[in-house]
């Protein structure tokens, strides 16, 4: 008894190692050395020595995608943002049969995949698609003259059909995790209903309403699907179509890395604000432990 | 008064119209596309139609048209990768998301760091360095390299909703277990696990889906010869949209089933960064 008792003592790791070490080890593997290795390989050159030669590259190459990257992003996210926070306002203002019909309508193409919206868009955007065709029977368009979608405006339509009801889903969580209480007594001391949205309903939600904001940000800068199967090759393109480009056809992984910085970069911003207030916001809820 | 209530329905009216076309829109093209055997501009509606495509794709009739593949080998290939993905993924996510949960961890923002960071970054140029280590080590183009690639997709949302689940148990429950006798394997077994199944069930179904799903990592790891479901989609997209088409309904009905399934229990942990 004696002697199983101080064998356990000897043994006593603390038990979350065992738990945390599969998970840990593979993402070290398989996510951090990855990620560490694109700033490492931007500067490696063909031949393997210490190089800027592909920032120079895409530089000359590329900075006209990355530009169109950036615009895109910052145009869809704005889109979305508004869209969102008008429809979660909606939503939470208004209880009627049609405001239920749309919480149950909304959210349907939340888990969609990238690649069916991707070939959705695809036939329904092009010259001689659904939309060209249903705006020419009601004489919006001429249809000998069709609208141009394959490119930054139908990109962005397509980002904003799969963003917007992601973004409604956390905004309108945040709205209603604000007390009807606050409104009532705002409204009562005489606070007209713009008042209540501006200086109570977006203050208390702004957490919220910034969580999705960086999530539709970061996930448009990184989506290759989308970009890739709508506009392809075409200039101007993503930054992650060009990415494909370099590691297909020219089995370059010192230009696409590069690439691959830009795009980090363009997510810097977003990035570090969504970690910390993720780390904050798990950290605050920290009810269970032993 | 009544003038304004009329206004403001119809408004909504209008409002709920546009949300319904905006949203169908796009799904009706696909479906019209699936069963249109033959569209010639300028007609607005296909001049015949029928599910011919479907039988086709469904390797029901057979076809020598151009790119006229039977999509029940890839749809069993995604089927099974999807399986073993969930089974690897979920066995090593449900320690961590319990250990994150439950345990005073030194470097704890540290590691949750890790497991956040492809939600805020790119996952694509990770992808670029996995194909660079994969081809040095015999990964690359295998189904192996694939599902490694699909568990790191998966595994990451694994971690986070079944730590959330953890989370939301109130450990009383397990120290009463103790309290009266049962060990700590066993109130865990016993107490912790059957309130945390239905959190972990949905983790699971949420990385089966991801990994069914999932394109950009199988495009680089596993081109030329991993054909899943997505890859056949995008190769039939270009010439086939017939075929395209079908494969991206059949992708549609799992999401949208998985949507309406988890409508009560959504949270953002869920959502972020998908396709």
């Amino acid at each position: 008894m004696v002697d199983r008792l101080s064998v356990r003592r000897r043994l006593r790791l603390p038990p979350y190692l065992l738990l945390l070490f599969p998970a840990v080890t593979f993402m070290l593997l398989m996510y951090a050395y990855p990620f560490v290795s694109s700033f490492t390989r931007s500067f490696v050159g063909s031949e393997g020595n210490l190089t800027l030669q592909n920032y120079a590259k895409t530089w000359d190459l590329y900075l006209k995608d990355v530009v169109f990257t950036f615009s895109v992003t910052v145009f869809s996210t704005s889109v979305t943002a508004v869209l969102a926070v008008l429809l979660a306002m909606y939503l939470r203002f208004r209880q009627s049969v049609i405001s239920r019909m749309l919480v149950g309508l909304y959210k349907l193409p939340i888990f969609i995949p990238f690649v069916v919206v991707a070939q959705m868009m695809n036939t329904f955007l092009a010259p001689h698609g659904l939309l060209n065709l249903a705006l020419a029977q009601i004489g919006l368009v001429n249809i000998d003259k069709p609208l141009e979608l394959f490119n930054f405006w139908g990109l962005s339509f397509g980002f904003v059909w799969k963003m917007v009801p992601f973004s409604v889903l956390i905004i309108h969580g945040g709205f209603q995790m604000i007390d009807n209480s606050y409104i009532e007594a705002a409204r009562s001391a005489g606070a007209s209903r713009a008042k209540v949205i501006t200086r109570i309903l977006i203050p208390m939600s702004k957490s919220s309403i910034m969580v999705a904001l960086v999530l539709v940000y970061s996930q448009i800068v990184g989506t290759f699907t989308l970009p890739y199967m709508l506009i392809g090759g075409k200039i101007p393109t993503t930054i992650t179509v060009d990415i494909a480009h370099r590691v297909n056809y020219f089995r370059d992984f010192g230009v696409a890395n590069t690439l691959g910085v830009f795009s980090y970069l363009l997510v810097l911003a977003t990035a570090i604000y969504y970690l910390r207030s993720s780390v904050k916001r798990v950290a605050e809820a920290e009810p269970s432990r032993r | 008064m009544n003038l304004k209530r009329i206004i403001v329905v119809a408004g909504e009216l209008i409002l709920l119209l546009l949300v319904f076309l905006v949203i169908f829109g796009p799904m009706m093209s696909l479906f019209i596309w699936s069963v249109a055997i033959r569209w010639y501009w300028p007609s607005t509606l296909p001049q015949e139609v029928g599910f011919d495509y479907w039988r086709q794709a469904l390797g029901l009739q057979k076809s020598l048209a151009i790119g006229a593949v039977s999509i029940v080998p890839a749809f069993f290939l995604s089927l099974s990768i999807a399986i073993v993905v969930v089974c690897i993924a979920m066995l090593i996510a449900i320690p961590a998301g319990y250990a994150l949960a439950k345990y005073r961890i030194p470097f704890a923002a540290l590691i949750m760091f890790l497991f956040l960071m492809p939600n805020a970054f790119p996952q694509q140029p990770i992808f670029v360095n996995l194909l660079r280590i994969f081809t040095r080590v015999g990964l690359a183009g295998t189904l192996p390299g694939v599902i490694l690639v699909h568990i790191l997709v998966g595994m990451v949302f694994g971690v986070w909703i079944t730590s959330a689940t953890f989370r939301a148990i109130p450990p009383h429950l397990e120290e009463a277990a103790r309290s009266v006798g049962a060990g700590k394997t066993r109130a865990f077994f016993r107490i912790t696990m059957p309130l945390a199944a239905p959190g972990l069930l949905a983790s699971a179904v949420f990385v089966f889906i991801t990994s069914l799903d999932e394109f950009t990592g199988t495009f680089f790891i596993g081109l030329p010869w991993i054909n899943t479901l997505p890859m056949t989609l995008y190769s039939s997209s270009g010439y086939n949209m017939q075929f395209a088409s079908v494969i991206a309904i059949i992708l549609l009905i799992p999401s949208i089933l998985f949507m309406a399934l988890i409508q009560r229990v959504l949270r953002a942990e869920y959502v972020g960064g998908m396709g």
